[in-house]
């Protein structure tokens, strides 16, 4: 057997060779000129069908300069972190407002200012641009923000009118006097008001707990002048927000079964509103797009109005996705070209998302029943308010989910919660 | 005297998987031991790690809900499952076995039904039981209000009487096919001649099971435990994606606290220390589960 060994060596090899190909980045220039650039976003396939025409347009009118759409779904910032560290990784990478930092900080992406700077952002994109908070740091741009959402409230017009409620409620106080009328009114057929309660990580029930702390002068965390980081809200102020929607369960405005939805997109939410079990909700513009499709589907009319509160400035929150450029990408320039083509207004045209230039915005013929949102927008602010201490926000956001579902379920009482909170955020705060 | 070359052979035979296993399993391992005494998140390069001593195993010990997720992790979620598994599985292989199914023409039909919950992945798994146990639109609850058994339905996941059973219901299903099948294999390995034998000596089905099955399954049972135990122990997906460790913290488990450790609070060190305790505790339990099984083997002897 003596071919063996070169035999096996080349087999090896070759796998060797096939294997690291593989694991490499952005393909390089072609012998013809043309460049491919890798962008990656996270949001789900059937929301970004007008993302993918506006990449195709792009494709058809820069035959030199070919971008590859990637959907990596849900949200995974740390993947693109350890490509990235590892000198791969996509161009340009879609990310969510509160992840920019932590890209930032390692300086995985690339510093746009000298692009800012020589090739600018066209008029009527870069005014009034949101989130510019949630991208820079340490005086620099790591990433341009992109696309603004933020949660409304979403209702159907005909549950409240059957309970005798006119309008939308305006504040906290308002929502649930409306939503236990709406129950009671029709023998607990139709439920007041649904929203995710779960305790797990990520249930977006947090965001309801800050909307009714910022709208009732509170805060979770908030740096002082010295520029320490400290709790922002009283034991009695976080006790009030739990116990708030805490009675909500108690006097049946919200059904149980909530406690163990996560989501807001959660069938038992979007089918409840659509089927007319269920009267208002919260959710963010694209979840809200791909409701009020299946519920006119099930005869049901949809619409938003804002949040309780929600013109007030900084009672609820700015989100949103920015575009990142990847420091390893062989292309900035024509990485930089493309991010400047996403954040135009032909964009928004077929993408169904906000645009995060106020300008654009105003611009971007908006369906009637998608307003809660507009008028919304520019009371919103972002979570830059809690972000830079040594806690994540999805620490915070798990403590407070962890708390609030043991007062839901029983366990503790509201001031226990609170207490909890407040302690463990003290902690978290110290790192 | 073996030639050079006939010595060496073993050494060359034996190196490629040598390798393998070191660079697989031991460096992964020996890195863990090292993070778990650095401070770095997911987002940084392994260079910028800092050297932190054992902070990360001391924030382990006084936080307050460790005790209560260790506990969970030992009683609920293992012992309590292996516990169903072991009891189920051993009756399901039995009446696998039995001649009536055999006599019916079913058996082949009925391994292949009892196989199903293994072949669908845990996260579908979880997906499913997740609506099965919803209490407006889940067929469960649907079920026991249609019939009368409830007024109105019960959110088995949400509420801290019904939680862990529900999360057990889940993991029992998905997992219970590889003790079936792994009892099963023991069951057909018996010797007919010792069933014969008893029946010889005028025993009954009961003594046959007592005094011929257990003994011969005796082996096969030691394995099987220790196997579903160390799995069942280090598992995060049922937990994670049925309550999330909620309601509140109820049904927090080590592996959940690990993952948001390393992955929620951005801190691989710290979840490199709970692993690396997890890792001990099983490596405890398995010593001394089978110092007592073979110490129970040779009394027998």
């Amino acid at each position: 057997m003596t071919f063996a060994k070169p035999v096996i060596a080349t087999a090896l090899l070759s796998c060797l060779v096939v294997t690291l190909t593989a694991c490499s980045g952005s393909e390089p220039e072609s012998k013809d000129g043309t460049v491919t650039l890798v962008f990656r976003q996270f949001d789900p396939e059937s929301e970004v069908r007008g993302l993918a025409t506006v990449v195709d347009a792009w494709n058809r009118d820069n035959p030199r300069v070919q971008v590859e759409m990637q959907t990596l779904s849900p949200n995974n910032v740390q993947q693109f972190a350890r490509e990235a560290n590892a000198g791969t990784g996509p161009d340009i990478n879609q990310i969510g407002y509160s992840d920019v930092e932590f890209l930032a900080t390692p300086r995985i992406l690339l510093p746009l200012d000298e692009h800012l700077s020589k090739d600018p952002l066209p008029e009527g994109t870069k005014e009034g641009l949101l989130a510019t908070d949630m991208v820079t740091f340490e005086g620099k741009t790591w990433a341009m923000p992109w696309t603004a959402d933020t949660m409304a409230l979403v209702y159907n017009p005909k549950a409240l009118s059957a309970a005798g409620v006119k309008d939308p409620p305006a504040t906290w106080e308002q929502l649930a006097a409306d939503a236990r009328q709406i129950s009671s009114s029709s023998a607990g057929k139709t439920s007041g008001f649904c929203f995710p309660a779960s305790g797990s990580a990520t249930s977006a029930g947090w965001f309801a707990i800050n909307y009714y702390l910022w709208a009732h002068g509170g805060t979770l965390v908030r740096k002082d002048s010295a520029g320490n980081w400290q709790t922002g809200a009283t034991p009695q102020q976080l006790a009030a927000a739990i116990q708030f929607f805490t009675d909500l369960f108690a006097s049946g405005a919200v059904p149980k079964a909530n406690q163990a939805v996560q989501d807001y997109s959660d069938p038992t939410i979007s089918n409840g509103l659509a089927t007319g079990s269920c009267a208002m909700t919260y959710q963010p513009p694209a979840t809200f797009a791909a409701l009020r499709e299946k519920a006119e589907q099930a005869g049901t009319a949809l619409t938003t109005a804002p949040m309780p509160s929600g013109l007030t400035d900084g009672a609820t929150h700015l989100g949103g996705r920015a575009l990142g450029i990847n420091r390893n990408t062989e292309h900035p320039a024509e990485a930089w070209s493309f991010v400047k083509y996403l954040m135009s207004a032909t964009t928004f045209k077929t993408y169904d998302q906000y645009p995060a230039s106020a300008e654009t915005l105003e611009d971007l013929p908006v369906p009637e029943a998608q307003q809660g949102y507009v008028e919304q927008l520019p009371h919103s602010r972002s979570f830059a308010r809690y972000i830079g201490s040594e806690m994540t926000i999805a620490s915070m956001q798990q403590l407070v989910n962890q708390r609030c579902s043991a007062v839901y379920s029983g366990q503790q009482t509201s001031a226990q919660a609170a207490a909890d909170i407040l302690k463990g955020l003290a902690e978290g705060l110290k790192g | 005297m073996a030639s050079p070359r006939i010595g060496q052979r073993p050494y060359a035979l034996t190196t490629p998987a040598l390798i393998v296993i070191a660079v697989l399993f031991l460096v992964p391992s020996v890195y863990n031991v090292v993070l778990a005494f650095q401070k770095l998140t997911p987002y940084e390069p392994v260079g910028d790690a800092v050297w932190v001593g054992l902070k990360n195993f001391a924030s382990i010990f006084t936080d307050p809900e460790i005790g209560s997720a260790a506990f969970n992790t030992a009683f609920w979620l293992t012992a309590v499952t292996v516990a169903i598994r072991l009891g189920l599985g051993l009756g399901l292989a039995l009446l696998l076995q039995s001649p009536v199914l055999q006599r019916w023409r079913l058996r082949g039909v009925a391994r292949t039904l009892v196989l199903v919950p293994w072949m669908v992945p845990p996260v579908v798994a979880v997906a499913c039981w997740k609506w099965i146990f919803d209490a407006d639109t889940g067929v469960l609850n649907q079920f026991l209000v249609d019939t009368g058994l409830l007024s109105e339905g019960v959110p088995f996941l949400a509420q801290t009487s019904t939680v862990w059973w529900s999360v057990i219901t889940i993991i029992v299903w998905r997992e219970l096919p590889f003790v079936v099948v792994v009892l099963m294999a023991g069951l057909q390995s018996i010797p007919k001649e010792q069933y014969e034998a008893a029946a010889m000596d005028s025993a009954g089905r009961w003594q046959s099971f007592v005094h011929v099955t257990l003994p011969n399954l005796r082996p096969v049972i030691i394995v099987v435990v220790l196997m579903t135990v160390i799995q069942t122990f280090n598992n995060f997906v049922y937990v994670w994606l049925s309550t999330g460790g909620g309601p509140g913290t109820y049904t927090q488990v080590l592996a959940t606290q690990l993952y948001s450790a390393a992955f929620v609070a951005n801190s691989l060190g710290e979840g490199a220390a709970i692993g690396i305790v997890m890792t001990a505790l099983m490596a405890v339990f398995a010593l001394v589960y089978l110092r007592v099984t073979n110490e129970r083997e040779g009394g027998r002897a």
